[in-house]
């Protein structure tokens, strides 16, 4: 008998038995760790008022979010991100300030309306935490430790955490005069690692020399600290400076918990979206083809939900952490 | 770290281009490319590469899903697929132009901003050019191959796509109306590569980059 019910939407797919089982036990290695760290769960709802996910605010184009309506009329969206909805959250939960820190971890679908036949999945699983509260570099550090030890504990071996820093090219922008806008058409530019495109956009800004010779050179400060020192050198900005010297302090404090060895620094890891305040990162390994987290600190964003609080935190795509499990063959 | 890094080559035109640099770079043997045997994928021992051969569409595809670590495919297709992926290196050889053709009395009506049709292999590159840069509404029809014909016999009124020389155009009576953009090969890589392979894969653009502008 022919069935056209059985087979599911593209994009999504079943999971069951032993492939699940193994997952579910993966994400609780991970959330054990967090809460470990005294990190308490967090469970927003699966869809929020469109403007939660607006331009601003979210990391996702608008017309990749899964959209419909309520019964007033109002836009609502799936979510495609967990950041801007608990920072909805927490704002709504901790009205006023936040006195001390709040420390909140999660686990749970994110949807993106991506393109058909591209390999890409529409629901995937993610799993991750939010530290409000502290600018400090320790809660830089904290954040970063508990991505390498979370990581570790799933079971993965070969990894790599590549750490910049938003400011560091942000202070070269303003330096050399550009405005927003032309900062955000380099910084994509840059982003894709596209540089005779950013040098001509550049020659045609006509920014001055030394700026442009500086931005073209900034993913050339890769690699171990030594590259800190040298992209210290460069730059004469008090932006970008103090950008250095924060991640210069950021390795210090992961060196003394020994979790240094996984990590490098990439200055020219730039977000294609200004969303970023200061340190970000990145989870590298072998078997997938994009990181398999991604983080950063954000002490605007609570500023959209009427709120002013630092914030840092960090997503990991289990979906993708898993095939690179199976693809090293430990589960 | 991995034993090869894997080269996706764009099939056709670019592929001897490709090939030449990338020995004269000092980044592949010479000869490692049978054109007569069917074998899919080659392996250079000496620099621990593998290369395969994959329609210019795909190769995009390749590098972002990381099946191979590094590409070498037309700037056109990287402007339609709009994947995620490094373009690290302007490769400077197959160069050409993507430009709005049609007959020399099209040319009125492209400027007039009357609703025009366009035929092309290029949908999103006519649909970023017309509504972003020029603001102007069209009707764009997807072909997939000798898009020329698509004004001779009427079914658009202009057409996007690559000229390289021109002689098409001229033969069929059509010509370049506005040029959107220069082409050329680009270098892609994977981002997850870049990251975890950054020695190996900065030292390669770094060889290229010396060749190219020493071929100039």
């Amino acid at each position: 008998m022919k069935n056209d019910l059985l087979h599911t939407p593209d994009g999504v797919t079943d999971l069951f038995g032993e492939e699940l089982k193994k997952r579910l036990a993966v994400q609780e290695t991970i959330l054990g760790v967090m809460r470990e760290a005294s990190y308490q769960d967090i469970k927003p709802p699966t869809f929020e008022y469109f403007d939660v996910f607006q331009k601003s605010v979210s990391a996702t184009p608008a017309r990749d979010l899964f959209k419909f309506f309520d019964k007033d009329g109002n836009t609502l969206v799936l979510r495609s991100d967990f950041t801007p909805q608990i920072a909805r959250c927490v704002s709504s939960l901790f009205p006023g300030s936040v006195e001390g820190a709040v420390r909140v971890c999660y686990a749970g679908d994110v949807y993106l309306n991506a393109s058909d036949l591209q390999g890409k999945r529409k629901q995937t699983t993610q799993t991750g935490l939010e530290f409000f509260g502290d600018a400090s570099v320790s809660a830089d550090a904290e954040v970063i430790s508990l991505l390498i030890r979370t990581l570790l504990a799933a079971g993965l071996e070969e990894l790599q955490v590549s750490i910049g820093h938003a400011d560091f090219f942000r202070g070269i922008c303003e330096e050399s005069g550009l405005d927003r806008e032309q900062e955000a058409l380099i910084r994509t530019l840059i982003a894709d690692r596209n540089y005779f495109a950013a040098e001509k956009q550049m020659f045609d800004l006509k920014i001055r020399d030394e700026y442009r010779e500086m931005l073209l050179r900034i993913s050339d400060f890769a690699g171990d600290p030594s590259q800190l020192k040298t992209a210290g050198k460069i730059a004469g900005n008090r932006k970008s400076l103090d950008a250095i010297a924060r991640l210069s302090s950021v390795y210090e404090a992961l060196a003394g918990s020994g979790l240094h060895r996984y990590v490098s620094f990439d200055l020219g890891m730039l977000s294609r979206y200004d969303y970023y305040t200061g340190v970000t990162f990145e989870a590298y390994t072998y078997g997938v083809g994009d990181a398999i987290a991604k983080g950063g600190r954000y002490d605007d964003l609570l500023g959209h939900f009427g709120k002013d609080a630092p914030a840092t935190g960090f997503a990991i795509t289990l979906d993708d952490l898993m095939t690179a499990l199976a693809r090293r063959g430990h589960v | 770290m991995k034993e090869y890094l894997t080269v996706a080559l764009t099939k056709g035109r670019l592929v001897s281009d490709a090939l030449s640099l990338l020995e004269k770079a000092g980044c592949a043997e010479k000869g490692i490319f049978d054109r007569n045997s069917r074998k899919l994928i080659f392996t250079d021992e000496t620099h621990k590469m593998r290369f395969f051969l994959s329609k210019a569409q795909d190769v995009p595809t390749y590098v972002e899903a990381g099946a191979a670590d590094l590409g070498v495919v037309g700037a056109d297709t990287v402007l339609e697929e709009k994947r995620r992926v490094y373009e690290v290196l302007d490769l400077r050889f197959g160069a050409c132009r993507m430009c709005v053709c049609g007959a020399p009395s099209a040319k009125k009506l492209l400027d007039a901003r009357s609703i025009v049709r366009v035929a092309t292999k290029y949908p999103a590159i006519a649909r970023e050019y017309f509504y972003n840069e020029r603001q102007q509404t069209v009707d764009i029809i997807k072909l997939n191959g000798s898009v020329e014909l698509g004004p001779m016999v009427s079914l658009s009124d202009v057409i996007v796509d690559i000229v390289e020389t021109g002689t098409t155009l001229k033969e069929n009576g059509l010509e370049v109306l506005a040029e959107i953009c220069p082409l050329s090969a680009r270098l892609i890589v994977n981002q997850v590569s870049m990251q975890m392979e950054t020695e190996r894969i900065r030292s390669l653009i770094g060889r290229l980059k010396e060749q190219v502008e020493a071929d100039d």
